[in-house]
């Protein structure tokens, strides 16, 4: 591709991305009050201790004025939206539109209907299609870098789908991930672990009325190899921090239940 | 090198991420890697870097975004010969 050609799609793309975000900040207040809604009061869900949560959240963001990349284990459907209610309030999200992450959902899953590519159109979606045709996928991965290009946040599942055996999998890391925190300079990664009290295993939804526990910790993963090597080893330091936080979170939940 | 001999080192290289088996058996250049043979999209990029080690070349990570096929493969190792 000539370098015209490749100025043209991007300036393209970042038209795209422009009309995107306008059409879901005029319809956020719709669409993120509608999903807080209905997880407290149709899922009945609880975050455990909400405000240490966000509180952890907004001094790690504090921390530095450069890209974040969010990136989370994945056990459910609605993740994205369990993090973002867990990081931050409604007012929050109003006043902070640029930090409610993009997400990537699987078109699969929610592009169905017209209803619902409406929905995750508005509601600051980027679906792709994993394992498809490598372009699509090449695409959607250089959309994410200019959402962290341009100041904005984006969430990831280094996983690149919900995690078939309920723990992170280390062999399962997406070198996707790394590809986009290599391409962007001084890209942090904000690590979530997320998890239901009752959730056993993966799943469409956590149970309802269950309560999620959130743990969150920041890295900028280094690394001196190159070009491919270079991107599957960031995605490595990714995943590795996640199962880290998984294994504190679990031995923390069983030293609660020994109790 | 021969495009024949490429794509045979390719196919040699695949081999272990191959998860049907079966498709090996009929595999030419216009076989997905990933929908035919059912390789882990995630594992891609241990294949592409196999690719490199036994070829002795360099590919871009964009470059991987090209390759769907077998053929896309011993195209783009072929180009770098």
């Amino acid at each position: 591709m000539s370098s015209d050609t490749q100025l043209g799609v991007q300036s393209e793309m970042a038209r795209r991305h422009a009309r995107q975000r306008t059409v879901s900040l005029l319809t956020a207040p719709l669409w993120v009050g509608t999903s807080i809604l209905l997880m407290r009061f149709w899922f009945r869900y609880r975050i455990a201790d909400v405000e240490a949560v966000r509180a952890r959240y907004r001094t790690l963001r504090a921390q530095s004025d450069g890209p974040i990349l969010v990136c989370a284990n994945h056990l459910t459907l609605v993740d994205s939206f369990l993090i973002a209610w867990a990081c931050g309030s409604l007012t929050y999200w109003f006043t902070h539109f640029d930090e409610l992450p993009w997400n990537t959902p699987e078109r699969t899953n929610f592009g169905k209907t017209w209803f619902a590519r409406a929905l995750i159109y508005a509601a600051k979606c980027i679906p792709i299609t994993r394992g498809g045709a490598r372009e699509d996928v090449g695409d959607v991965l250089e959309r994410v870098k200019h959402v962290l290009q341009n100041g904005e946040t984006a969430l990831l599942f280094p996983e690149a789908g919900r995690s078939r055996t309920g723990r992170v999998e280390e062999s399962s890391a997406a070198w996707g991930v790394g590809r986009i925190v290599g391409a962007v300079p001084q890209c942090r990664v904000l690590c979530v672990y997320a998890r239901g009290r009752r959730q056993e295993t993966w799943g469409d939804f956590p149970a309802k009325g269950d309560t999620l526990d959130f743990t969150l910790s920041c890295i900028e993963p280094k690394s001196d190899a190159k070009g491919l090597r270079r991107s599957r080893d960031l995605a490595q330091q990714i995943i590795r921090q996640l199962m880290n936080m998984e294994e504190a979170y679990l031995e923390a939940r069983s030293g609660e239940g020994a109790r | 090198m021969e495009q024949s001999e490429v794509m045979e080192r390719v196919v040699k290289i695949l081999t272990p991420w191959v998860k049907d088996e079966g498709a090996l058996a009929n595999v030419g250049m216009e076989t997905n890697i990933l929908e035919d043979l059912k390789v882990n999209s995630a594992r891609l990029v241990d294949v592409v870097i196999a690719f490199e080690d036994d070829f002795d070349i360099e590919i871009a990570d964009e470059d991987v975004d090209k390759v769907n096929t077998v053929g896309d493969a011993v195209t783009l190792i072929s180009a770098k010969l």
